[in-house]
Formats: structure tokens, C-alpha cells, sequence
């Protein structure tokens, strides 16, 4: 749950990148906080395995700036993708104020796409949360690749975005499409947040 | 029997004697206690730790070496304490009509024998 | 020190004073900071914050799996410092608290007064959750396009 301290005019808002495994959360993050000036940005704190993988979490804080006078501030995380970690999943999940879902774009990852937002839904309504009462975006990653190994945005909306919320094609390794995607859901959390209504 | 536990006995058989502890000063945490039901272990332990170590201090500052026993007095009873070996003192909780001088002795006797 | 709400600072101040804590920082279960002292920039308390949370989190989550109930408390012993992690009920949900403290004082007297605290914050928060919808400028979509550029430079 996002918190607003009046008296320090401070909004700070929880954002998780979910998907399945090496669809490029993590790298998501790394461009992010390769891009933004030093004083507004803290630590990417990297929670990995030896092989990199991620195992409990990816955090980055980030000072957005000031928006209608609050100084607004984002915690970027990253849950493990690998299927054996939904415990973790959960934990990093609790009390997220939007979510990012990064699919991998890749026609062979398909099965992978779908059970990881099955897994979000299910995660989400565990700890009472509709996933339609939540601000998400989708980012289909991994574009860059040839055009026969990967599913267009179009049909991965189809297959993945029911509620047709915002969907960003992007190759994360480069940077496209990643600002967008923070951009988007951003703009969802700030809005939900400002109205105290769900979005979707 | 273990010597920690041959020590709270001797001294809580001492009449007057409302608990004992054995504590790690450094910690100021409990490592073994015989207690009424009223004395707060946690509190005592955190405290008297703090206590002896910091008039270990004095002590040492004023060239007294290190400190053998400290007797706290106060309106309703006394806290006792005896800084045996590694760290760990005996502390003794008593009202106001023990038999100190007992207690004293006790406390000295059985904090000598704790590592 | 800094807090979110006023009635959290009494408690906070006392415990600083008889706990001689270096720092501490008072979190939801989230991870989110609803009060802190020490830290000198606020983007590391957040991750402070977000690693103690994540600690706190899976530690309960590991208490459950093996059976144990809920795990009070966390220390960490150092060299030259150390640290507590406990979680702890309020009308306000689930708080965790982070202390780091040296060898001014002890373990013992950190929880002591941690305790304290706690009990001191759960008789002080208000029943009554204050307001937490900002009013948000209509244009708020321009400054948040101008913020996010300037981050990323573009």
C-alpha cells in the first residue's frame, strides 16, 4: 500500500515487475537505474543466486520528482520468475501498488507467459487482491529478436491482456520500451492513488 | 546438577531472597533464572548488565581494579550482583528483610564457581 | 528523526533515549518507512527498509513452514555493531522494527525497550485511519511526463 506523508508532502508508491523466468525484469531495473542520475536513485540491491538468477528479490528506489507539490518516490522490485519460488513471489508481491508484467515475447515461452500470470492472479487473490481492482501494465520484451521466433504485440495481447490495459513492446537489454512501461504505470498507480478508486 | 543451577539454588534458598539469575553482562540476556513471579527476568538481566559493566568501568578508571560485588539499595530491597568468570554475574533480587550479609556470602561463593 | 504520523514520535524518542540505538527505522510489512532516525539519506532507508521487510517476511514464512509459531525477534551480532529485527501488531497493521546498535549498549537493553515502545505506540495510534488520497493536480500527467524525461534525460 502506497504511503502519503502529508506533513513531508511525500508520496512513496510499491511497483513489482513480475513474469516468468529471464523475461528481462531484472535487466528492466539494471537499465533503469544505469540511466538515472546518481541523486535520484539509491541502491540496486540485487538479492541472486551464483548464476544470477534472481532469488528472493531485485530492489531499486527511485525519486521521480515532485508531482501537484508531493515529492514522489517509486520502489522498483523484482520478483524470482522461476516457478519454484512462489513463496517468495509472495512475499515481495504483499502490499505492491501496481505491477508490471514483463513477457517474454519469445513464441516458445507462450506456456511460460500464460502460468505466470496465472500464478499472479492466484497470488494476488491469496492475499485478498483482485488483480482487476490493480493497476498493471504488460511489457511484451525481447522484440529486438527475429521476427519468427517472437509473437507480435498484437497477439501477445491477445493471449495475455484480457482487460486491454496498457501494453508496451520493448527490448530491455537496449532500454526500448522500458521508460514507457515505468511511464505507464506510473501514471495508472498516481491516478488510482489521487482518486482512491480502482482502476480497469 | 549443573553449576549454574547449584548457584540460583544456593542463593534463593537464602531467606528474603525474591529471585537469582545468572546473566551475560555484555548482552545484558538471561542464561539461566530462579524468580518470583513478580521480578521481570528480561528487565533485570538488560539492566544489571548494563550496570555492572559500567561500574566496571568506574572502577577500573579509578584504578580500582576490576569490581567484585555490587550492592544496589533502594526503599522496598537490593539488587546483588557478583561478576563470576566470561562474562556471566550473579544477580540476586532481595526485599528489604533478607539476611544480606548471607546473600553476600552465598553470591560470592557461587559466582566464583561459574564459567 | 522523521515520522509519518506525530503520534509515533514520543514513543520513538523515548525508546532512542534509554536504548542509545544508532539508528532505527520503523516499517510496515511491506517495507514501506513510517518512521526513522539515523539515516541520513532517505533513498537508503528504503532499502533498508525493503531488505528488513524481506527478512522479516520470510523468516515468519519459514517459522510457519517449520511449525514454530512466529519468530519475536531477530539479532544480528557484528563486530562493531549489531542489529535487531522484530515485527510487531498495531491498530495499523503489522510493523517492523530495525534497530542497528553498538557496544554503548546491549541487546538486552535494545528489546527491553524495544518492548516498551511497542506497547507505547499500540496504547498511542488512533483508531481512526487519517486521510490518504493526495489531491493530485489535474494536470499531474504533464509533471509526471516531466519528471520521468528529466530521469531518464530524454
Amino acid at each position: 500500500m502506497s504511503l502519503v506523508n502529508f506533513t513531508a508532502r511525500e508520496i512513496t508508491c510499491k511497483i513489482v515487475y513480475y513474469g516468468p523466468g529471464r523475461s528481462g525484469k531484472t535487466t528492466n531495473l539494471q537499465y533503469v537505474y544505469g540511466r538515472v542520475p546518481e541523486n535520484r536513485r539509491g541502491r540496486m540491491v540485487s538479492l541472486a543466486t551464483q548464476t544470477d538468477r534472481t532469488l528472493f528479490f531485485d530492489f531499486l528506489p527511485l525519486e521521480l520528482g515532485t508531482i501537484s507539490g508531493f515529492t514522489t518516490k517509486f520502489q522498483l522490485y523484482t520478483v524470482p520468475g522461476q516457478s519454484y519460488y512462489n513463496a517468495t513471489r509472495k512475499l515481495v508481491l504483499q502490499g505492491a501498488d501496481g505491477v508490471v508484467f514483463v513477457g517474454d515475447s519469445q513464441a516458445r515461452r507462450f506456456d511460460d507467459n500464460l502460468e505466470s500470470l496465472q500464478n499472479l492472479q492466484d497470488n494476488l487473490l491469496s492475499q485478498g487482491v483482485d488483480v482487476r481492482q490493480l493497476p498493471v501494465v504488460f511489457q511484451y520484451n525481447k522484440q529486438d529478436l527475429p521476427a519468427d521466433l517472437v509473437l507480435s504485440q498484437e497477439e501477445m495481447d491477445d493471449a495475455l491482456n484480457f482487460r486491454a490495459v496498457p501494453s508496451y513492446p520493448a527490448d530491455a537489454l537496449h532500454g526500448a520500451g522500458v521508460f514507457e512501461t515505468l511511464r505507464g504505470i506510473s501514471e495508472l498507480v498516481l491516478k488510482r492513488l489521487a482518486v482512491g478508486t480502482p482502476v480497469g | 546438577m549443573t553449576e549454574t543451577q547449584t548457584a540460583l539454588d544456593r542463593v534463593t534458598r537464602v531467606p528474603g531472597v525474591r529471585g537469582a539469575l545468572v546473566i551475560a553482562a555484555a548482552d545484558g540476556l538471561v542464561v539461566a533464572e530462579q524468580l518470583m513471579e513478580d521480578v521481570d527476568g528480561q528487565a533485570v538481566a538488560a539492566l544489571a548488565g548494563s550496570l555492572v559493566l559500567r561500574l566496571a568501568r568506574t572502577a577500573e578508571s579509578a584504578g580500582l581494579g576490576r569490581p567484585r560485588f555490587l550492592h544496589l539499595r533502594g526503599d522496598a530491597g537490593s539488587v546483588l550482583a557478583a561478576p563470576g568468570a566470561d562474562d556471566l554475574v550473579l544477580v540476586a533480587v532481595v526485599g528489604p528483610d533478607a539476611n544480606l550479609g548471607l546473600a553476600r556470602l552465598e553470591l560470592l561463593e557461587a559466582a566464583g564457581r561459574l564459567a | 528523526m522523521k515520522a509519518l504520523e506525530p503520534w509515533v514520535v514520543d514513543p520513538l524518542e523515548t525508546f532512542l533515549a534509554e536504548s542509545a540505538a544508532r539508528l532505527t527505522l520503523l516499517m510496515t510489512s511491506s517495507g514501506q518507512v513510517v518512521a526513522q532516525h539515523g539515516f541520513s539519506r532517505s533513498l537508503d532507508v528504503m532499502t533498508a527498509a525493503a531488505l528488513g521487510a524481506g527478512i522479516v517476511a520470510s523468516t515468519e514464512e519459514l517459522a510457519r513452514l517449520t511449525g514454530a509459531g512466529r519468530f519475536e525477534g531477530l539479532v544480528h551480532n557484528g563486530q562493531r555493531q549489531s542489529c535487531l529485527l522484530a515485527a510487531f501488531a498495531t491498530p495499523r497493521g503489522r510493523w517492523i522494527g530495525l534497530v542497528v546498535f553498538g557496544p554503548e549498549t546491549s541487546v538486552g537493553i535494545v528489546r527491553l525497550f524495544f518492548d516498551q515502545m511497542v506497547h507505547q505506540l499500540v496504547a498511542a495510534a488512533p483508531r481512526e485511519l487519517a486521510p490518504s488520497a493526495p489531491m493530485l493536480a489535474e494536470n499531474f500527467e504533464t509533471e509526471l511526463n516531466a519528471s520521468l524525461k528529466a530521469l531518464f534525460g530524454r
